[in-house]
């Protein structure tokens, strides 16, 4: 299944100055410049950056506050695209050494499917020992079958950036797509070895028994969403994270499909990070995984997809579970943007939430073992202290829990507020520590 | 211009409500009932009948006074009223029930906080308050054995309108279970318990299985309010029924009072299990 292309050129490029979680670029554009393909427009300073590219040629109209797909309005540089081909030169660097690599990467401003940049993935300070590819999401891991030689060619790249010495591809044990085109495919002339994984047998074992640098793991029927690190390593690795640390503590980093097609991009073909695959579902005539170029609004993307099906109610930024609902399909799609899901007017939610019944429905879903009516019901008091006696910090806010609640309670978000809070009581407490 | 909504996340739930939980519920317990009128005849309706009605209208007569949202439709009082018929004989008079009804749902569950805080199960409430009230009424007429299969399709010895047929409560509650509205863990380690105490023992598994007890298993035990929300604290209060059940059984030869008093002590001791089996996060924790 190969994804849609936008055959017509949006009226108006919206491009976000941020477009991760992280340090906001400044605009390198003025009002009226020209600008051309793949000409960099943001930069910014300091360490959690990903520069901005213009994926289209044409003229800036202006730099304004626009609305994000994150909800916010976030300032943007505005650009009237023009039917031209006209792009800075890609440079391709195919005898790279890892730090030059490395530094290729961060120029084309990849960020990764969990909000990070990628180079920052790759080298994260720590020693790393796996390097896994989160092939999870069916429709865009599908999506990028046909250009998987590249996906593969990328993937052997950040290893070597990274200087890490193996990595494992994860794929969903029920995506037979993917299945075979992996055991078809072949990195340096040899075959990849597809591996399920049972119990206790994890990506170790697998490496243990062969001399393969890159092995593909078939994982349960888990699509490993951007908070469920701790359960990615712990089914891939066998590693689980504790609360309070990072996936670099257990030496394993973790990047997606797109940024490994992205790295090959950006080191074979010298193009920085462009445009992206992203999954339309829901209330549309035709969905379907379409390649977006960041800045295109949603409309366009709804219109590629044979526009809406009967009267659209919500527009969901990445996923029913935990996404966005945005207000305007006016929206761009940036790098952080992995799916669209439109609802119509009859699916909008129009729940009343009541009293807990203690049916324990959320415990019985919660993937990381916690309470969570117990925990909102804390939070909602202001006792955010009993809280996190409750680990309300390791909640990765799945919306397991929301998504059963019969008393249709809004776990997720009480439960956020009360991370919130405590890490702000953690942040004021620990001064107080240095003094002593 | 489109407008959309705009609202929090998940934007997709299960259809799964209170309401449905509580229906669901009751519906199960609709063929024992039927049963139950085909035996006893018209004094189980009327008992039934006088039941429900005493927990809607002293439902809709508190709610109505503290301007509070009306929740009769959510299908709570009914399901109190029609269980505490069914634990209840025949032959007490329809005020007597109409009151303990009243007193279920406006004591049991109306003054410790409405759904989801009452700490007793509001229809065990009222069987202890009917029993201390008039003890001579709520005496059942036989003790129920189920000696042959036929006495768990029809049994003839019912003391309570409950008992007449211990396979449809065994049959609804599996499909309420099945159907994941009742979760396996209580009624699974509770029956289990108690049969192999009772054998242990040497009672006669006769003795234990009545509707009654089925009726705690299934419907009592599971009532999602009054017992732990941990996973292993429900398998450690499914356990402590039954082996408060066998107590009071094996002592007073009585599994069908025995279990009602075994389920009313759990419920006081299930906030003590929960808060002593707090589960670990996956992952564990670092620094605590």
């Amino acid at each position: 299944m190969s994804a849609i292309k936008l055959d017509k050129l949006p009226e108006k490029v919206i491009l976000p100055l941020k477009q991760h979680d992280g340090i906001a670029c400044a605009p390198l554009v003025k009002k009226g410049e020209e600008v051309v393909i793949g000409q960099k427009i943001g930069d910014c300073e300091g360490s959690d950056l990903a520069y901005i590219h213009s994926p289209y040629c044409g003229t800036v109209e202006s730099v304004v506050e626009m609305p994000n797909p994150s909800g916010k309005r976030v300032l943007s540089v505005i650009i009237n695209p023009l039917e031209c081909a006209d792009s800075v030169d890609f440079i391709p660097e195919k005898d790279a050494t890892p730090s030059r690599l490395l530094e290729i990467i961060k120029e084309a401003g990849i960020v990764e499917y969990y909000q990070k940049p990628t180079y920052l993935a790759l080298k994260p300070g720590k020693r790393i020992d796996t390097l896994i590819m989160n092939a999870t999401f069916p429709l865009i891991a599908n999506a990028y079958l046909d250009s998987l030689d590249k996906v593969l060619k990328g993937f052997r790249l950040m290893l070597e950036a990274g200087g890490i010495s193996r990595g494992a591809i994860v794929i969903r044990a029920d995506d037979k797509e993917s299945i075979k085109a992996f055991k078809n495919a072949k990195v340096d002339g040899k075959p990849l070895t597809v591996a399920p994984i049972i119990g206790k047998r994890h990506a170790d074992y697998y490496f243990e028994d062969s001399e393969d640098e890159i092995i593909v793991l078939a994982g349960g029927k888990i699509t490993y969403t951007p908070t469920m690190m701790n359960l990615l390593s712990g089914d891939v690795m066998g590693r689980k994270i504790p609360l309070g640390y990072e996936p670099a503590d257990v030496h394993v980093a973790v990047c997606g499909v797109k940024s490994a097609k992205a790295v090959y991009d950006a080191v074979y073909e010298g193009k920085p990070y462009l445009e992206n695959v992203i999954t339309v579902s829901g209330a549309v005539n035709r969905p379907g995984s379409v390649l977006v170029k960041f800045g295109t609004p949603i409309k366009d993307v709804i219109e590629a997809c044979g526009g809406y099906k009967g009267e659209p109610g919500k527009v969901i930024i990445n996923g029913t579970r935990v996404g966005v609902a945005i207000y305007s399909d006016e929206s761009p799609v940036a790098k952080d943007t992995t799916g669209i899901v439109v609802q119509t007017k009859d699916e909008v939610l129009r729940d009343v939430s009541s009293a807990c019944i203690h049916c324990a429905r959320c415990v019985d879903v919660c993937p990381m073992n916690l309470l969570p009516g117990r925990i909102a019901v804390m939070a909602d008091q202001g006792m955010y202290e009993k809280c996190g006696e409750y680990y309300a910090l390791s909640c990765i806010e799945c919306g397991d829990c929301a998504a059963v609640c019969p008393a249709k309670k809004h776990l997720v978000q009480l439960i956020r507020f009360s991370k919130l809070q405590l890490l702000k009581m953690c942040a004021e407490a620990e001064p107080a520590e240095v003094t002593e | 211009m489109t407008t959309f909504t705009v609202s929090p996340p998940p934007h997709r739930r299960s259809k799964i409500s209170i309401k449905t939980l509580m229906w669901g519920r009751v519906a199960a317990l609709v063929p024992i009932s039927l049963a139950a009128i085909y035996f006893f005849g018209f004094a189980a309706l009327g008992n039934i009948a006088a039941s429900i009605l005493g927990a809607v209208i002293i439902e809709f007569a508190i709610e109505k006074a503290f301007k509070y949202e009306l929740t009769i439709l959510d299908g709570n009082a009914v399901y109190i009223g029609l269980l505490l018929a069914l634990i209840c004989p025949p032959t007490l008079p329809a005020w007597m029930i109409f009151l303990a009804a009243m007193f279920a749902v406006g004591i049991g569950k109306h003054a410790f906080g409405g759904i989801g805080s009452y700490v007793f199960h509001p229809a065990l409430a009222a069987w202890v308050f009917l029993s201390l009230s008039w003890a001579q009424d709520m005496l059942p007429g036989t003790t129920p054995i189920t000696s042959s299969f036929s006495d768990m399709i029809l049994e003839t010895g019912a003391g309570f309108l409950g008992d007449v047929s211990p396979i449809l409560v065994l049959l609804t509650g599996v499909a309420l279970i099945a159907m994941k509205l009742v979760e396996w863990r209580i009624p699974v380690t509770y029956l289990l318990t108690t049969v192999i105490l009772a054998v242990l023992l040497g009672d006669p598994v006769s003795y234990v299985i009545t509707g009654t007890f089925l009726l705690g298993v299934l419907f009592f035990a599971t009532e999602t309010v009054t017992t732990p929300v941990t996973k292993n604290g429900r398998i450690i209060y499914g356990i402590l029924c039954g082996v408060l059940t066998v107590l009071y059984g094996y002592f007073s030869g009585n599994y069908v009072w025995g279990t009602l008093y075994a389920l009313l002590l759990s419920n006081a001791i299930a906030p003590y299990i929960e808060v002593n089996t707090l589960p670990k996060p996956v992952g564990g924790v670092a620094h605590e």
